[in-house]
């Protein structure tokens, strides 16, 4: 019971300091070991992240700022690609022979979903769906 | 993995600009200009041109990748074709006065804003928010750089209601 009742105004100290709230502007955190990010520490990139990085292998500067260089160009013009992307019909090969038809929305950073609307399936459109990037074969689209 | 999501960036980017038949899984072929090849999930992606001047843009999903056959290379107006093909419009010109003004005055609203804001670069023409966002001139959203999404969407945001302020007051 002790434990459950109200501070006493005696010992209010703590109470009253926290009345006044005091505003602090702070900018989120970057990506750490526990969050989502590239950090090549967090269990998320090992997970993820390619093995055959070889960066890791070779610790040469100046390969490895190349190598960099190289990641960065190929990166940008395919994140460019899915900003194109979005919002246009796109059709999808998947396994098993299937065709499937849909508006694309979203990818996430990894490219293992993509989020559409309109899907046309063999059983009816659906309005939103998300399709696993390990489940098509190919997409294409026109520009 | 298979032997093309092992690869590295550098043998990707040997790719790039060159025509290729990929053999992709359940014996589906495709043939393409090499766009680009994502180093995350190793996709690789085809621009075909097509009769009505149009592009026919595929990509074949890394783990798919069975084989891939370069048949032949890009010349200069090619090359120059694909890779303006997802660029943004090219950049409006604006005197040095101009760029200087409008830093100067999106630095300002970003302090006002609470948003610790320094230049860098070697002409400091480059805003630095937090040390982890890059903001290039001409300084629009899109000129935003940073590994972290969520402070990427946030300063977006504030530079479009900064943008929309301004617009308001002309």
């Amino acid at each position: 019971m002790e434990i459950l009742s109200p501070p006493k105004s005696s010992n209010g100290h703590m109470a009253c300091a926290m009345k006044v709230p005091v505003a602090v502007v702070r900018l989120p955190r970057g990506p750490d070991g526990t969050s989502r990010g590239f950090d090549p520490n967090s269990p998320r990139f090992q997970a993820l992240g390619p093995s055959s990085l070889s960066s890791l292998v070779t610790p040469n500067t100046a390969e490895l700022e190349e190598e960099q260089q190289g990641r960065v160009l190929l990166r940008e013009r395919y994140l460019r690609s899915l900003l194109a992307m979005a919002r246009q019909p796109v059709s999808f090969a998947m396994y098993e022979k299937v065709n499937v038809t849909a508006l694309f929305g979203a990818s996430d950073i990894d490219i293992l979903n993509f989020q559409v609307s309109e899907l046309q399936t063999p059983l009816g459109v659906q309005r939103e769906a998300l399709l696993r990037c390990s489940d098509i074969i190919a997409y294409s689209f026109e520009l | 993995m298979t032997e093309w999501q092992k690869k590295s960036p550098l043998e990707w980017l040997s790719y790039v600009n060159k025509e290729v038949k990929v053999l992709a899984a359940e014996k589906n072929t495709y043939q393409g200009w090499v766009l680009t090849v994502d180093p995350v999930s190793a996709n690789i992606l085809l621009a075909q041109p097509l009769e009505n001047g149009k592009m026919s843009i595929s990509a074949v999903l890394g783990h798919a990748v069975q084989d891939v056959e370069i048949v032949n290379e890009a010349d200069d107006t090619m090359k120059e074709k694909l890779s303006h093909l997802f660029m943004p419009e090219e950049r409006q010109r604006y005197s040095q006065e101009e760029m200087e003004r409008k830093k100067i005055s999106l630095k300002g609203w970003l302090e006002t804003n609470h948003i610790p804001v320094k230049e860098q670069g070697e002409l400091q023409t480059t805003l630095c928010v937090a040390g982890v966002l890059t903001i290039d001139p001409p300084y629009r959203p899109e000129d935003c750089n940073s590994s972290n999404e969520i402070i990427l969407s946030r300063v977006q945001e504030l530079i479009q209601g900064y943008l929309a302020l301004q617009q308001c007051q002309v």
